[in-house]
């Protein structure tokens, strides 16, 4: 068919009569006979064949491209307009056309025999329309919803503007207050250290510091173990409560059992005996669970809970400080007030309090006349100034923290990938939605976790992590439908399959909220979500649109 | 689709390494029966002079009135104060009934088998009949008369021959023994008597002294009563109360080299060894109903169902043999010369009830099987599409999406399907309501495309009074007992504590057909959610009990008669499924064809409807074994058969998804299934080409509906099996005795290898021997490749989206070409007729088409076609196309289990479809371009493409004729003359 050939046809002319049965108006024009000597000629669409214009839906597909049937079912693979007046004309595929079956796209029942199926035009194109309208009124509740989530966006972005300021100013304080205090420490250690240092080589603070080193290990380790048994236990706690006693596995069976058996847990689904006896054997075994614990405690030795919380508190010792203490007490033998300290060992323990005090003020006497040199103080004053460097140098890695967080956040703020190029999203972060199904509880906390709460009780698991948004291969970043989907990803793992994860299907509506939550695969969610963010105003020519159409419903 | 020991695949944590758990599952070796049959088979062949104990005593030989039937007592040399009774019976088409039991004993042995598996008891002829000898009683008959039946009396032995050729061959080597009932008392008490030699005792054991066996019979029984009364598998104690009562028969087939049959093992087609020198396996083949978790791709475990039915096959004759029984058996299987077979059967109870199909030929034996057991029921049409199934398809918003992506990638579907997660509690007919809130709504929704859902309902009940079925079966007390025979079994299944319903109760079978009423009876609970074109799957029906004995039911359970599980165990998994398909055949009124999958069955599940391979793996091994196990199942009278696309557990590549449907789209019965921890795998889920590919496999499948459905009218009729492995095709030719991964569908001249293995771009395709070098097409290509003399093996085009089929010169292929969502909507669509001409330039095609789905077709309302391409004349080079109508030709054999006898052509059905035409008739092979086409005197439109001709002997791309839309009626009689 060659352009000019449009010129010579008006379309519609073309539309109204002479198109065959099945043709769109836009395709009518290439539907039109070629004379060949006295018969009349058509030319397949992709041009591979020509054929007798009679031949053009004559119930045989002659085409390879299966243009010459647009009007019957004889070509695979090819389609059937429906005029559908009075609503939208559509195209169905070729194995819906005389199939004996009214389908809603073709609401005219053109594509079947006449008498097949009535017209439905009129009530399909009200019904549609009405949709429409409905979906349009929705976005824009939605989208007016939307535009304070956008000025949210503009409001953050200036509060954080100001933060990061805030922020900037008050490291540069805090860079001098560390400055000025990193210096006073240094000259003060430098004053200190030699002394310090011969005091350290006494064996007893060099076997102390083994002791210290063999401790924190042995702490670090203690602590490895606990993590490693509350993993294990957790592990078995989710085999109990998870596994299927339908598989009736053995090896399952006897892991739970011997887990019940060592927790002190009650049977759960006991196979062989009924629910009282159950009931019966699981408390049973919980006493003797408690009575085993009450084991008695060695003379002195650190219960669990003691190990637990003071074993920490004792290795923060400041040990050079103690060391001094020690000193002290007992004096080194090079410390010229040592014979003066080891007195008191001689002497019968009921005046060692007077001799102490006694010799405290001595020693004073002797410092303040230049005898002895106050060591031990010095070096507390440099651990007390050690502490508050150490103090404002956390002080000023917080507030530069908080400003990294915060130009995160504004960058994130418009970053197609996170917030949206307006900010819509913004306003959701962390907003957590739920949804009751069945014994749990739904949750996901957009741009954070979603979640999964058992409603009798149990463990909660982690359905994933925020990951992105609709990553799928051909899927624009930025473009409408890339916010039409969420992947939350590495949540907690399935006991026979991968980790958790989760899909939000989301859609406009003038709510956040969850409408429905479904496990098609196994771990695999798709919670359906809507949120106003994703209600785009309407564009000029549908606002047009809907006005007419509001009118016209006035 | 179930599988019930997930766990252990979870805790392995390798989910690549698939693994049987076989130690779930008894070797030969751990039951005390078969070790005792198979010692008893070692020593036979240790001993030279053995000899059969049991004789018959010829003074009590009584001839039946028939003639045809006669009656003796049988005596054991080993036990003289034991009496046998033997009755030997020849039907009227020849079949050898022979029947033993024991006479007066303990107790009574379990003789029930053949009345589940036979349509009706059999007729005796009143033609044949026996003459008895000094030492024998024989019978001589056949058309030839060249049948003899020999019953020698001394030892019993009982051959049937053909031309004096020896064809079947019981109690040939002695190892006939039918263990008779004692009690453990007169055990002890016998042997007080008798003074026990010496040399047998064992002094340092006196467990060993007290088991000795009866001293006399020692050399034939063995030395130990190894298990007789008391036996443990895995924990599992089965305490035998009534002793040693197994039957062990040697039925050897000396001049037959190939036996076939005995389904379902996931093995080759021809049976391989399992005793003798150089066995292919060492285990024998086992019946024994079971729910193996990922079984082995190649090896003689049992699988979920048994059909005693084996034939045994050389180039000039084929016979088979049923052994009715529905208790464990163990079939070893040896081949002393490539010629001979050799067959060993040991079972744990029962009577001996042996059937032997005399043949001669395949079709013969399958018609005399069938004639017993009855011929595949005519499946409803819409259940040879595709149906779609996963485990599972979560909501009714779920089925309503899956249905909405097939219809927008326009594949076609006729079945989706739902498995046990639609049950709350797994309480089967209850639908989970948070779930599935509208299930009528849902079902109405897939049935607005015509198309069906498919719900399973498994036998096991749960135990809940909340749960109205598992109610009414405890009132009703047709519950399965515990060993006592009083108290309800229970026992552990999908709905956790579970009963069974015991089929062979009859007053379970009212109330179980009552349940599927829609609109129901007016008493009792009947399931209103669901709708007359609701259909149902039959699942863990072997049955699968988790936490019982080899994952099945304890043997000591009673049944409906105080029979023990163990007499019927076989058997169990038909009657649920008889039941559930007479119930949901009777929901309407007239009933309509039900649809039930199992996966159970026994001879005689053909009846009922269809089966599938069980819980396969998505593993190329698996693909490929399937093939085989179609086929055996097909073999073993049961041709509805398939196994499930995709493979259940594992997540295949798309490259072997698409070969799978390659595969499903040529067997009877296709259906895509996957496990819950598989990843969804629908088709409209691959990328391209994958889902192209596979969208034209579907529809190649649906454009061949036409010849399936023929092809089971054939088989509904005269029991030949749809798929046709080439020994059953072409008897004589030795080169295909052994094939089993290519074969042809019904009587149709379609031969197809599905390619099942990787990385595949050609195979190698088998063609038969064949003196006139006949000339075989290329369904797609129109290749014609030419056979040979001595079979040959040609090689053709596979790349992924070609499947290696090909059509046989001499025949007529119609099909529907036009693609539609589902099946019932192609029911006005046009017919292309594909002529694939053989060396003589002629052809013939058949098509058989009904409403597909009701009974009326026993009325007379269906077509029946030939279609023949012949030569007007001898010398003529052009060829006159012919449809004529069959039915009337053929009336007495057209539908199944009625012979008509009048037949109009204007039958309701025949009106219904006046305005169905041919639309294109495509002729290949014509040797030169027609000068005119003509029917009814008026000139056609046709195209021509020259190329090579039938008659020639030359191979390329045939010529092509194709005529133009005739508009000629598919039901008319009409000629069409190619003038050439």
């Amino acid at each position: 068919m060659h352009p000019w050939l449009l010129l010579l046809f008006p379309l519609h002319a073309l539309a109204s009569t002479k198109r065959p049965h099945g043709v769109s108006l836009e395709l009518a024009a290439r539907y039109v006979p070629a004379r060949k000597g006295s018969s009349e000629v058509w030319e397949c669409l992709d041009g591979s064949k020509t054929i007798e214009w009679s031949a053009v839906n004559d119930d045989f597909c002659d085409c390879p491209d299966g243009s010459d049937e647009p009007g019957t079912g004889a070509c695979p693979n090819s389609r059937f307009y429906c005029v559908n007046e009075g609503h939208i004309g559509a195209y169905i595929p070729s194995s819906r056309v005389n199939d004996g079956l009214c389908e809603p796209e073709c609401c005219d029942g053109s594509d079947e025999a006449p008498g097949v199926c009535e017209n439905v035009c009129k009530e399909v194109g009200e019904a549609y329309r009405e949709r429409v309208r409905a979906e349009q009124k929705l976005r824009k509740t939605g989208a007016k919803i939307r535009s304070t989530y956008i000025a949210f966006a503009q409001k953050e972005k200036k509060r954080l503007e100001q933060e990061i300021a805030e922020t900037e100013q008050e490291i540069a304080t805090r860079e001098k207050e560390v400055a000025r205090l990193r210096d006073l420490v240094e000259r003060t250690e430098s004053l200190s250290a030699a002394a310090l240092e011969v005091r350290k080589q006494s064996p007893l603070y060099q076997s102390l510091m083994t002791h210290v080193t063999a401790l924190k290990s042995l702490q670090r380790e203690y602590q490895k173990h606990l993590e490693r048994e509350k993993a294990l236990g957790d592990i078995l706690d989710n085999l109990r409560t998870g596994y299927n006693p339908n598989y009736q596995d053995m090896a399952v069976l006897e892991a739970v059992r011997g887990w019940e058996h060592l927790a002190g847990l009650p049977h759960i689904n006991d196979v062989a005996k009924g629910d009282e006896s159950t009931a019966e054997t699981g408390s049973d075994e919980e006493d003797g669970g408690e009575e085993e614990e009450e084991e008695e405690q060695d003379d002195g030795l650190w219960s669990e809970l003691q190990l637990e919380h003071q074993l920490g508190e004792l290795l923060n010792t400041d040990y050079e400080a103690l060391l001094l203490e020690h000193d002290k007490l007992v004096g080194a033998p090079a410390s010229e007030t040592s014979i003066l300290y080891n007195l008191s060992a001689y002497l019968p323990d009921s005046i060692v309090p007077q001799y102490e005090a006694l010799r405290d003020q001595f020693v004073s006497w002797l410092e303040a006349i230049g005898l002895v040199k106050p060591a031990a103080t010095a070096s507390a004053d440099t651990s007390r100034l050690q502490k508050t460097l150490s103090d404002a140098e956390h002080s000023l890695d917080l507030t530069r923290k908080e400003k990294e967080q915060k130009d995160k956040e504004l960058q994130r703020l418009f970053d197609p990938e996170w917030y949206g190029a307006e900010g819509e999203w913004k306003k959701l972060d962390g907003n957590c939605l739920s949804k009751e199904v069945g014994d749990y509880i739904y949750e996901v906390c957009l741009f954070d976790e979603a979640r999964q709460k058992p409603i009798k009780g149990g463990t909660t698991f982690s359905l994933g992590h925020f990951e992105s948004w609709n990553n799928a291969p051909g899927v624009e970043k930025g473009s409408p439908e890339y916010y039409r989907r969420q992947r939350y990803t590495r949540g907690a793992k399935c006991w026979n399959g991968p980790q958790r994860s989760v899909t939000l299907d989301m859609s406009c509506g003038t709510e956040n909220a969850v409408l429905s939550v479904a496990e098609p695969e196994k771990c695999e969610y798709e919670f359906k979500v809507t949120s106003p963010a994703l209600c785009l105003p309407l564009s000029a020519a549908e606002e047009k649109g809907y006005a007419a159409a509001k009118k016209e419903e006035l | 689709m179930m599988w019930a020991f997930s766990s252990l695949l979870l805790l392995a944590a390798i989910p690549a390494t698939f693994a049987v758990k076989a130690h779930d599952f008894k070797t030969c070796s751990q039951a005390g029966f078969c070790r005792r049959g198979r010692a008893l088979s070692t020593r036979a062949a240790e001993t030279p002079a053995w000899k059969s104990p049991y004789s018959i005593d010829a003074s009590s030989l009584v001839l039946g009135t028939d003639q045809a039937s006669f009656t003796a007592a049988v005596k054991s040399s080993i036990y003289p104060d034991v009496n046998f009774g033997l009755d030997v019976r020849i039907h009227d088409d020849g079949v050898v009934r022979v029947r033993m039991d024991e006479v007066g004993g303990l107790r009574k042995r379990y003789d029930e088998a053949a009345s589940w598996a036979l349509l009706e008891e059999p007729k005796v002829s009143q033609s044949i009949h026996w003459t008895i000898a000094k030492d024998s009683v024989r019978a001589k008959y056949g058309p030839k008369n060249d049948i003899e039946v020999v019953v020698a009396f001394e030892p019993l032995k009982v051959t049937l021959s053909r031309n004096g050729k020896e064809q079947v061959v019981l109690n040939g080597r002695g190892l006939l023994h039918m263990e008779h009932y004692r009690t453990k008392e007169s055990v002890a008490q016998s042997k007080q008597g008798i003074p026990v030699p010496e040399e047998g005792l064992d002094t340092d054991d006196s467990q060993v002294v007290l088991q000795q066996a009866h001293p006399r019979a020692a050399w034939f029984e063995g030395e130990t009563e190894d298990g007789w009364w008391e036996e443990t598998f895995n924990s599992f104690t089965d305490n035998k109360p009534r002793g040693p009562e197994s039957l062990s028969l040697d039925i050897d087939f000396p001049n037959h080299g190939h036996v076939y049959g005995i389904p379902q093992h996931a093995t080759r087609l021809s049976l391989p060894t399992t005793t003798g020198e150089g066995a292919y396996y060492s285990d024998p083949y086992r019946l024994y109903n079971a729910d193996v978790f990922e079984y082995l791709a190649d090896s003689t475990m049992s699988l979920y169902g048994s059909i005693p039915f084996m034939q045994a096959h050389s180039a000039d004759t084929t016979v088979g043999i049923f052994n009715a029984i529905g208790s464990e058996t163990w079939i070893d299987v040896g081949r002393p010369t490539p010629k001979s077979t050799t067959t060993h059967w040991i079972s744990e109870t029962g009577i001996l009830d042996v059937f032997i199909f005399p043949g001669p030929t395949p079709a013969d034996v399958f018609a005399q099987y069938t004639r017993l057991t009855g011929t595949p029921a005519l499946p409803a049409h819409w259940a040879l599409g595709y149906h779609q199934c996963r485990w599972n398809y979560i909501s009714s918003d779920d089925v309503r999406s899956v249905q909405q992506r097939f219809d927008e990638e326009d594949i076609p579907v006729d079945v989706f399907w739902l498995d046990i997660e639609y049950a709350e509690d797994h309480k089967y007919f209850m639908w989970d309501h948070k779930s599935f809130p509208d299930p009528v709504s849902m079902i109405k929704d897939v049935e607005a495309i015509e198309r069906k859902m498919v719900v399973i309902v498994d036998p096991h009940l749960k135990r809940t009074d909340d749960y109205p079925v598992y109610k009414e079966a405890t009132e009703l007390d047709v519950l399965v007992k515990q060993k006592d025979g009083q108290n309800d079994y229970e026992g552990w299944c999908w709905s956790g504590s579970s009963a069974w319903v015991d089929f062979f109760n009859p007053k379970s079978w009212d109330w179980w057909k009552g349940l599927f009423k829609v609109n129901g009876p007016s008493h009792g609970w009947h399931w209103t959610e669901s709708t007359e074109n609701t259909y149902i799957w039959n699942d863990m029906n072997e049955p699968s009990i988790f936490n019982g004995p080899e994952i099945s039911m304890p043997r000591e359970n009673i049944h409906y008669g105080g029979w023990e599980h163990r007499d019927l165990h076989n058997i169990n998994g038909m009657l649920f499924h008889n039941l559930t398909s007479q119930a949901v055949m009777e929901r309407t009124n007239p009933p309509k064809r039900p649809f039930v999958l199992t996966r159970s069955f026994y001879a005689g599940s053909q009846r009922f409807g269809a089966m599938w391979t069980g819980d396969n793996l998505g593993t190329w091994e698996h693909m490929a074994v399937g093939v085989k196990m179609v086929l055996a199942n097909n073999i073993g009278g049961f041709s509805f058969a398939g196994s499930d696309v995709g493979g259940f557990f594992g997540n295949p590549e798309p490259e072997m998804l698409v070969r799978w449907y390659g595969v499903g789209a040529f067997a009877p019965f296709f259906r895509a299934h996957a496990h819950i921890d598989t990843k969804r795998r629908e088709p409209y889920l691959l990328d391209e080409p994958y889902k192209s590919i596979i969208r034209d496999i579907l529809r190649l499948r649906y454009s061949m509906l036409p010849v399936w459905y023929t092809a089971f009218r054939e088989a509904s009729v005269t029991g030949l099996p749809v798929l046709r492995p080439h020994y059953v095709a072409v008897p004589h030719d030795e080169g295909g005795f052994a094939i089993d991964d290519q074969y042809f569908i019904g009587s149709s001249g379609l031969l197809v290898k599905p390619v099942t293995r990787k990385s595949v771009t050609e195979e190698t395709v088998y063609l038969p021997e064949d003196q006139a070098n006949e000339v075989y097409y290329d369904y797609f290509s129109h290749q014609a490749y030419r056979g040979a003399a001595k079979g040959k093996n040609i090689t053709v085009p596979a790349e992924l989206h070609q499947i290696p089929l090909l059509i046989r010169g001499g025949s007529i292929i119609p099909t529907r070409e036009r693609p539609r969502r589902s099946s019932p909507l192609m029911k006005r669509d046009p017919f292309t007729l594909r002529i694939a001409l053989d060396k003589d330039g002629s052809a013939r095609g058949e098509l058989y088409l009904d409403d597909g789905e009701t009974y009326a077709h026993q009325e007379g309302n269906f077509i029946w076609r030939e279609f023949a391409a012949e030569k007007p004349t001898k010398k003529s080079k052009g060829v006159r196309i012919s449809n004529k109508n069959l039915a009337a030709q053929k009336l007495a054999e057209a539908v199944d289990h009625v012979a008509l006898t009048t037949y109009d052509s204007g039958n309701d059905f025949a009106k219904s479809i006046a305005g169905v035409r041919v639309e294109k008739i495509v002729v290949l092979g014509l040797p030169a371009k027609p000068t005119s086409i003509s029917a009814n005197g008026k000139e056609l439109q046709w195209t021509y493409t020259p190329g090579v001709a039938a008659s020639e002997k030359k191979e390329g791309t045939a010529s092509v004729l194709i005529i133009k839309d005739p508009k000629l009626s598919i039901a008319g009689d009409w000629d069409i003359v190619v003038q050439v």
